[in-house]
């Protein structure tokens, strides 16, 4: 099978659905002439012309906006911003008109879109550039998040998601646009709204998604290794709807569970996730469910600050051997 | 202002009709059906509200409630140049007039102010959010300036199949000072796109007036930064309306770009029903009223021999039969089931496999 990079993963999901559907087009700053400001796009503008390929000014509620209403024509647009970090300027789009119009008008409307872009912290872009946007958008409802992990989940995803009726959130990482996997030559799509057990396990349960998600393998190599703790990793792929059933189903297995994310302790997406198994696995735990997140403080510029702020292997096994009460 | 000659004037205005006045007093029609809505929609507000079998009482109609009248002229002049099949209209929260105007039936309409499913939206969306796809009523929208970039969007969507659409994207004076008039302006001219920005100039952005909230108080100066004709109109006078829109629009569908026009107009009641207005005088109103725009085009159809004496007596009663069938409607219509709690959240079903 070929070997290819994430962010060409999601550049072929782009250029197949565009060529399979004359409606899908992308448009943000910098995806044209530029080649896209991480070169995702690279080649697009030249392939598809500058009808389909559009670069817009710094004007993010601007064009999330044009995308919206163009999705309510019929249009189904990928709008790319160029960090999730700056959807804050334009959440007002996100969240009170992508997600809410076709509530809102009784069902009248789809809203066939999909953003997609950078999320989380990169190589120390500072507080303003490395927002963790999950919890955001995941408590909203009208929206749909995918968070995809590897190249083959990144093409296969966000294929869907082009092809989704409804607002998709598609939250990448600069981090891991570099990222090599197999990815086959042959179209496919993943199911939105599933999880994947990424490593079968009998001990504990890793929930995590994106860039976590080679965190929780490599912890798991190591407790395997030198506890001899047996993990399952559970891939979420989908943020919302979250696949509750294959999370519970691991825990009543494992006993055990340790929530890794990137977002801030209180209020973050992995607080979310745990609320919602509580209510079904409490009875199934042998110790309250571990969380790894990131410190409660702004992204810090400084290497190590920046370092010491986010989850890390050591931490995942740290807390790993807390609920095992290793 | 010879405001019916510039009009008469005008290629493809389709004054042809006006040899009987057909289409003149239908427009007038709507203008006081709008007003009477409006009118009939305070005083249901403000009448006391269903009590429900729990001693609760309900109100009739709830939530916040913008009241239309005194700019009919604005709606009904877009109207008159819409084109349902190909165009869109998108809008602020203050949204009961274009979409009588674009033809919501007024059982819809007051429907969904009483929050009954029978109601344009179901009962799910309220004053504020009045939608009718089949027609292009892309909505009213809650949030100052929030809609701005969807009308560039829709203008994009026309833009993009080579329809020949425009979109009517409108906001109130308030709007102007929103980001999102900034960067939608921009971008709509940029990629010249059909777009229509029509200012729906009230002179109050809620309380605030134009003098405390914007710099530049031609309001029509505030576009002069994109490329694009900018224009004044008197908001009042539906002949001009209809002229200067009729232009833009024609201009946008021959690839010409987005116009931004400014209504001048002034809503007769407060910004919302709870709204005690101190900021304008007894005698800012009266003279307001002067210049109504009902008023206006009533006397334009009198001089112009379109309007029989008696005529608008009958419209009147008619409208007001109308207007107490859609209360009566509303009022006899079922509340939406609570089923439809978690009905129209999302397009599709989960896990999806497409």
């Amino acid at each position: 099978m070929p070997v290819i990079q994430f962010k060409e993963a999601l550049r072929a999901a782009m250029i197949e659905e565009m060529e399979r559907d004359e409606n899908v087009f992308l448009l943000g700053e910098e995806v044209g002439e530029y080649n896209g400001a991480y070169k995702v796009s690279e080649g697009m503008l030249a392939r598809f012309g500058p009808r389909r390929v559009l670069d817009t000014p710094i004007s993010e509620a601007a064009f999330t906006g044009l995308g919206i209403g163009a999705a309510m024509c019929g249009l189904r647009p990928i709008v790319e911003l160029m960090s999730w970090s700056f959807s804050l300027v334009c959440f007002d789009q996100l969240v009170n008109n992508a997600a809410n119009i076709r509530y809102m008008s009784g069902g009248q409307f789809k809203i066939p879109i999909v953003f997609r872009g950078g999320n989380g912290i990169a190589h120390q872009l500072g507080a303003t550039h490395s927002h963790r946007v999950d919890a955001l958008f995941s408590r909203v409802p009208g929206l749909t998040v995918v968070a995809p992990s590897c190249p083959y989940d990144a093409k296969g995803l966000l294929k869907s998601a082009i092809r989704s009726d409804d607002p998709v959130i598609f939250l990448e990482s600069e981090v891991m646009l570099n990222d090599r996997g197999e990815v086959p030559d042959e179209p496919y799509t993943l199911p939105i709204g599933r999880a994947y057990v990424r490593r079968e396990g009998s001990d504990v349960t890793f929930i995590c998604w994106s860039k976590m998600v080679k965190l929780c393998m490599a912890a798991a190599e190591k407790l395997q290794s030198e506890d001899g703790i047996s993990a399952e990793v559970i891939d979420l792929r989908t943020l919302r709807p979250l696949d509750e059933d294959t999370l519970v189903s691991s825990i009543r297995k494992t006993n055990r569970c340790v929530v890794v994310d990137e977002d801030w302790p209180y209020c973050g997406m992995g607080a979310g996730i745990v609320e919602r198994l509580y209510r079904r696995v409490f009875d199934d735990l042998d110790a309250p469910i571990g969380r790894v997140c990131c410190e409660d403080v702004p992204v810090p510029y400084n290497h190590y600050l920046e370092q010491a702020m986010q989850p890390s292997v050591p931490k995942v096994i740290a807390a790993a051997r807390e609920v095992c009460y290793v | 202002m010879g405001a019916a000659s510039d009009v008469q004037n005008r290629p493809g205005a389709k004054m042809a009709s006006s040899s009987k006045g057909k289409v003149e007093r239908r427009r007038l029609w709507m203008m006081m059906l709008i007003r009477r809505f409006e009118e009939r929609t305070y005083q249901e507000y403000t009448k006391r509200g269903f009590e429900d079998p729990s001693g609760e009482v309900v109100k009739r109609i709830g939530g916040f409630c913008h009241l239309y009248s005194g700019q009919e002229a604005v709606a009904v002049g877009i109207a008159a140049v819409f084109e349902p099949k190909r165009d869109y209209l998108v809008n602020g929260y203050r949204d009961h007039g274009h979409a009588l105007a674009l033809g919501m039936s007024p059982n819809a309409a007051m429907a969904e102010l009483f929050g009954r499913v029978t109601g344009c939206s179901r009962g799910k969306g309220g004053s504020m959010h009045f939608f009718q796809a089949e027609v292009g009523n892309m909505g009213g929208h809650g949030i100052v300036g929030g809609q701005i970039p969807l009308g560039v969007g829709m203008a994009f969507a026309a833009w993009y199949r080579k329809t020949g659409g425009v979109s009517f994207t409108l906001f109130g004076d308030g709007a102007l000072n929103q980001g999102t008039f900034n960067e939608s302006m921009n971008l709509a001219s940029l990629w010249k796109l059909p777009c229509l920005f029509i200012c729906e100039n009230n002179g109050l952005a809620m309380g605030t007036q134009v003098h405390r909230s914007s710099a530049e108080t031609d309001l029509a100066r505030r576009g002069a930064g994109y490329a694009m004709p900018c224009r004044n109109v008197d908001g009042n006078d539906l002949n001009e309306v209809i002229a200067a829109v009729q232009e833009a629009a024609g201009r946008a569908r021959a690839g010409e770009g987005p116009s931004f026009l400014v209504m001048n107009t002034y809503r007769f009641r407060g910004h919302s029903m709870s709204d005690p207005q101190k900021y304008r005088t007894r005698e800012d109103l009266e003279r307001a009223r002067q210049r109504d725009p009902i008023l206006l085009y009533e006397r334009y159809l009198r001089e112009q021999g379109l309007l029989e004496d008696g005529a608008v007596d009958q419209m009147d009663n008619e409208i007001s039969q109308i207007v107490n069938e859609a209360v009566k409607f509303s009022e006899q219509s079922p509340h939406p089931d609570l089923r439809e709690l978690y009905e129209h959240v999302l397009s599709e079903v989960y896990p999806l496999e497409k």
